[in-house]
């Protein structure tokens, strides 16, 4: 069996079968073929982006200001860091943004998928309809909803008053509510994005097993927990790491909507590591948070990576 | 999988010392002759933003083509909001033009230190006394930058509006305390005389209120980690802002209100603005973006009477704008960029700024006129008084620590204004993050 | 049957609200491109322009240089989501089918890099591309956005939910592996390749940072580029920004409404009972 090689699903890096001879040769073809696919992506792909990546993570152990040299200084920027109240502030922040846009979105976006993957009239328009928050300008987006926000005069907080709600949040003014005002504006912002992506994987849901689930007399739910939901797993995953890392990296939302603000109630790693950079110059210290902020998006992954593995054994 | 790492690393270090390795101007053609004097034509080339809306780059360079035809000026242009990063990114590449424009006082000493601005002090030293804003570029006792304009903050008022509400005209004796009883005055003047315009229009900035506070308190300084003497500052205008007579920062910032339609649509009686606004305020009523009326500026409002009254000189803030040298730059040309930073700190380049509207360095009577004399600027004597006679402070200190500490200070400011934290917490908290931030 | 009725109008009504949320700040983007700039900001907020002002857009079009803009964003945009759906696709096929030493972890590098704010390498990376001469070209742009772990990434997942027995069954009839992306797999994700076209497409029409690093000379702008730069010459002109963002919208708003065809369900039946 471990002679016939197929490239079956991902699986974990691990110890490989040992082989025979040919099966060897063969593995080496293989080895080959793999690379001649990726090698046209790679070059450009480990030129442009993987080698100053790498340099960052040499730069994180540095005091480098950009200009002139970059003086080694072990983990000093790593132990400041345990210390620095502001960055646990921004690293809580995104965590909180994390935690609450991850599942929201990705139920939204499943949910307005499947919704809008049928053939009914004007789903063309209102497919475009739900991607245009993400075409939208951020200025304007960022405009728009403060003003919805406005505590004295916006729309949101009168429609509040109108249902009895006295004095409504003050939303991006009130350091208690800037994060959830955020938060609605990012996920209603994203919903249509992802909504694309599971709309191409819905695509792979082949139609017989849901005639064969229905002749079987399974109802919508549980043709939904049983067809759809396996059929679009790989789509998932990868929404899901999308999403993460989207909501970690959270920035030039915030940047126009509130600044981080008011005081430090919506301040991001992202947004920290801009200060630290270009606002200080303190580009080494900026990339020992960069390395952070990579290896919890990395640790997540591989969390999600193995969580799908398991699921789809 | 150990080989791969240090591999890894080993690529890494290359990279980075490929990187970093000091990125002369690739183009260093000097013969070696130590000739400093520019024989032939030279082109400098300079840094600017907004070109065509900021006409001071264009002025300045054909005012000097025309005193020294050798020399042609070819101007850069960056985006005003991205500057800094822009020619962070070219300074780092060795990309960046001859002359280096400060827009920010912040940044220059980061700059300094990382080796990418030339020693100026020759040309400083040849200066007239009338130049505003050098010290701003002093480190350790040698100067960076030459600046070439001298923005300083005064109070804006609309006279029609105040002759609505029946209140006196600023007359250059104010305080903070004056200013805010004026304020609420007008408010309620101009609510009788069926207006609704307010008192008076603070921006959401941190600068229109913090940099009058380190401005005029005595001993004052934003490097010392001491932040107490902001605690009047914001009380007064809290007050303002509860009994109606401004409007709140959370309006201001969710409805993205401009200062510029806040006074030019006659929204507010009164503005403590930098005196950039001056053109802008000309050029709107011109096109139409803003009403037509009668206006001037009276000197800031002070903290106590020493230093009101036309008699005295009042104390206020602003940053100045500077050319500073490129330390890269090809040593043939080194001579003519001199040459070039001296003209735009002298009166004559003065003259030809202030026609444009733009606050020059140098603020001698002679140039005064020039600027006074500009259609549809105010003609009465305080707008004159506020704009020659005044103690000009520095908002940002030439320090490393600075760019950190007015981001601590931009938090405590919204925290404040937002009435998320009360006054003195915020400022309590403030200090604690100096401490272990920025440190003393 | 009433109740039936009375459920779909509840719909339609739900749906048009739902959709006048989605449009909101779209709708206000076009009202503020047609007002003075000073009427933008009103409390309280006036919905509709009065009056109507044209002269931001004739301003925009007589005075910017609209069609070199649009000529390098339209060039950009092809050349880019051309190179990034093949070299993708084809990586992908690596990726997804076939097994080698050392794919996952490359795999997770390129998953990495996206983990990694651009700001923070932004620097390395200009000094890199000065280096090898391709700043200021569009070039910069195509290197920039051509060769990301995005459209890997995409592909990939979709290769992967397509049957293993199809490989197979091409396999045992003599096609080799290159046939089998290129008749098998690629006619098998159009949705996938439409939507990493479409999304490939709108990141780089929209894209403002890179072109604004990397772009230095007017005739290489973008629209974006462009637009902000020219708007930006008058401090906060936000008639004149909403205005420049109605322009750039609309083009992408036309070829997502083309675009979102390929999605219909049952375009990808397999053939093969799963």
């Amino acid at each position: 069996m471990a002679t016939v090689v197929t490239g079956d699903r991902i699986h974990a890096p691990g110890v490989a079968p040992r082989r025979s001879r040919p099966g060897r040769r063969l593995a080496l073809r293989n080895t080959l073929i793999g690379w001649t696919f990726i090698l046209p992506n790679f070059v450009g792909f480990a030129l442009l982006t993987l080698v100053p990546v790498v340099t960052l993570f040499y730069m994180s152990f540095t005091s480098w200001n950009v200009f002139g040299t970059a003086p080694w200084v072990g983990l000093d920027n790593y132990t400041r860091l345990l210390s620095d109240k502001s960055f646990h502030t921004a690293l809580l922040n995104t965590l909180y943004y994390a935690v609450v846009h991850i599942p929201v979105t990705l139920v939204a976006s499943l949910a307005l998928a499947l919704w809008l993957n049928r053939k009914m009239r004007g789903v063309a328009f209102f497919r475009t309809v739900a991607f245009f928050p993400y075409i939208t300008s951020i200025v304007a987006i960022a405009v728009v909803w403060n003003m919805l926000f406005s505590p004295k005069y916006g729309p949101i907080n009168q429609f509040l008053g109108l249902l009895g709600v006295e004095n409504g949040p003050g939303w991006t003014t009130s350091a208690t509510w800037s994060m959830p005002a955020v938060l609605i504006v990012g996920t209603w912002r994203e919903m249509g994005y992802y909504m694309l992506l599971f709309l191409a994987g819905l695509q792979t849901v082949p139609a017989e097993l849901h005639e064969a689930a229905r002749v079987d007399g399974a109802g919508p739910w549980q043709r939904f927990w049983n067809v759809t939901i396996p059929c679009l797993r790989p789509t998932t995953f990868f929404v899901t790491v999308m999403l993460t890392i989207g909501s970690f990296k959270v920035f030039d939302l915030i940047l126009v909507m509130t600044n981080g603000g008011p005081g430090q109630s919506t301040l991001v790693l992202s947004q920290y590591i801009f200060q630290k950079g270009f606002g200080e110059f303190q580009f080494g210290y900026a990339s020992a948070i960069s390395v952070v902020l990579f290896l919890i998006c990395i640790l997540v992954t591989i969390f999600q990576f193995l969580w799908n593995k398991r699921r789809e054994a | 999988m150990k080989r791969n790492t240090s591999a890894a690393i080993g690529l890494a270090a290359v990279a980075a010392m490929a990187l970093t390795a000091c990125s002369g101007g690739g183009d260093d053609d000097s013969t070696g002759g130590g000739a400093t004097e520019a024989a032939g034509p030279v082109t400098l080339t300079v840094s600017g933003w907004s070109l065509k809306t900021t006409p001071e780059f264009q002025t300045l360079a054909d005012a000097f083509h025309a005193k020294d035809p050798n020399v042609t000026i070819e101007l850069k242009e960056y985006d005003p909001a991205q500057y800094t990063t822009l020619i962070t990114a070219d300074l780092a590449a060795g990309t960046a033009p001859d002359i280096v424009t400060q827009k920010e006082v912040k940044n220059v000493s980061v700059f300094q230190t990382g080796g990418q601005l030339m020693d100026v002090s020759d040309v400083v030293s040849k200066l007239s006394k009338d130049v505003n804003g050098t010290s701003s570029y002093e480190i350790d006792g040698k100067y960076y930058g030459v600046p070439y304009r001298q923005d300083s903050w005064m109070l804006f008022y609309n006279k029609d509006l105040f002759d609505k509400a029946g209140v006196a005209y600023p007359d250059g004796s104010w305080t903070w305390d004056d200013y805010a009883q004026a304020a609420r005055d007008l408010t309620t003047g101009l609510k009788a005389a069926g207006s609704d315009a307010l008192g008076t229009y603070q921006h959401s900035w941190q600068s229109t209120l913090q940099g009058f506070a380190s401005a005029q308190t005595p001993d004052a300084d934003i490097l010392s980690g001491d932040f107490e003497y902001f605690a009047p500052y914001y009380d007064r205008v809290l007050k303002l802002v509860a009994d109606g007579a401004q409007v709140d920062q959370g309006t201001i910032t969710t409805n993205t209100l401009t200062y510029q339609a806040q006074f030019g649509k006659q929204k507010a009686a009164m503005m403590p603005m930098g005196s950039w606004y001056v053109a802008t305020l000309i050029a709107q009523a011109k096109s139409g973006d803003a009403d037509t009326f009668s206006w001037g500026f009276a000197p800031a409002p002070q903290l106590d009477k020493s230093t009101t009254g036309t008699d005295k000189t009042p104390v206020t803030f602003g940053d100045p704008t500077a050319f500073a040298i490129n330390a890269n730059i090809d040593k043939d040309k080194v001579a003519a960029a001199k040459e070039f930073l001296a003209f735009a700190a002298s009166e004559e380049a003065g003259q030809a700024l202030a026609k444009i509207g733009i606050t020059p360095a140098t603020t001698t009577d002679a140039v005064a006129q020039t600027y006074f004399a500009v259609d549809g600027a105010p003609t009465d004597d305080l707008s004159k008084f506020a704009w020659t006679t005044h103690k000009t402070n520095p908002e940002n200190p030439t320090s490393s620590k600075t760019a950190a500490t007015q981001t601590i200070l931009n938090d405590m400011h919204t925290a404040i204004m937002t009435g998320s934290t009360p006054v003195d917490q915020a400022i309590k908290d403030a200090q604690d993050r100096f401490k272990s931030e920025v440190g003393s | 049957m009433g109740v039936r009725i009375a459920g779909k109008t509840v719909g339609v009504v739900f749906l048009v609200v739902a959709a006048a949320a989605m449009l909101l700040p779209f709708f206000w983007m076009v009202v503020s491109s047609l007002k003075h700039n000073n009427d933008v900001f009103t409390i309280p907020v006036q919905w509709l322009p009065d009056p109507v002002v044209w002269h931001n857009y004739v301003e925009i079009w007589q005075r910017s240089d609209m069609t070199t803009w649009l000529r390098n964003t339209l060039l950009l945009a092809v050349v880019v989501t051309v190179l990034q759906v093949f070299t993708g696709s084809f990586a992908a096929y690596g990726f997804a089918r076939m097994r080698f030493p050392g794919r996952d972890v490359l795999f997770l590098a390129y998953i990495g890099t996206m983990a990694v704010p651009w700001q923070s390498y932004m620097i390395p990376q200009f000094v890199l591309m000065s280096k090898i001469h391709l700043n200021d070209t569009l070039w910069a742009i195509v290197a920039l956005q051509a060769f990301g772990a995005f459209g890997v990434f995409l592909m990939k997942q979709y290769f992967e939910s397509v049957p293993e027995s199809l490989n197979e069954a091409a396999r045992i009839d003599g096609l080799s592996e290159y046939g089998i992306w290129r008749r098998i797999m690629m006619p098998l994700s159009v949705p996938a390749i439409a939507s990493l076209t479409l999304l490939t497409f709108v990141n780089t029409w929209n894209d403002y940072l890179g072109p604004l690093i990397y772009l230095r000379s007017a005739q290489n702008w973008t629209i974006q580029l462009g637009l902000k730069t020219f708007i930006s010459q008058y401090d906060a002109e936000y008639a004149l920004i909403m205005t420049g963002s109605v322009l750039s919208v609309l083009p992408i708003a036309v070829i997502f409404m083309l675009g979102q065809r390929y999605f219909v369900e049952g375009i990808a039946s397999t053939g093969v009972k799963g």
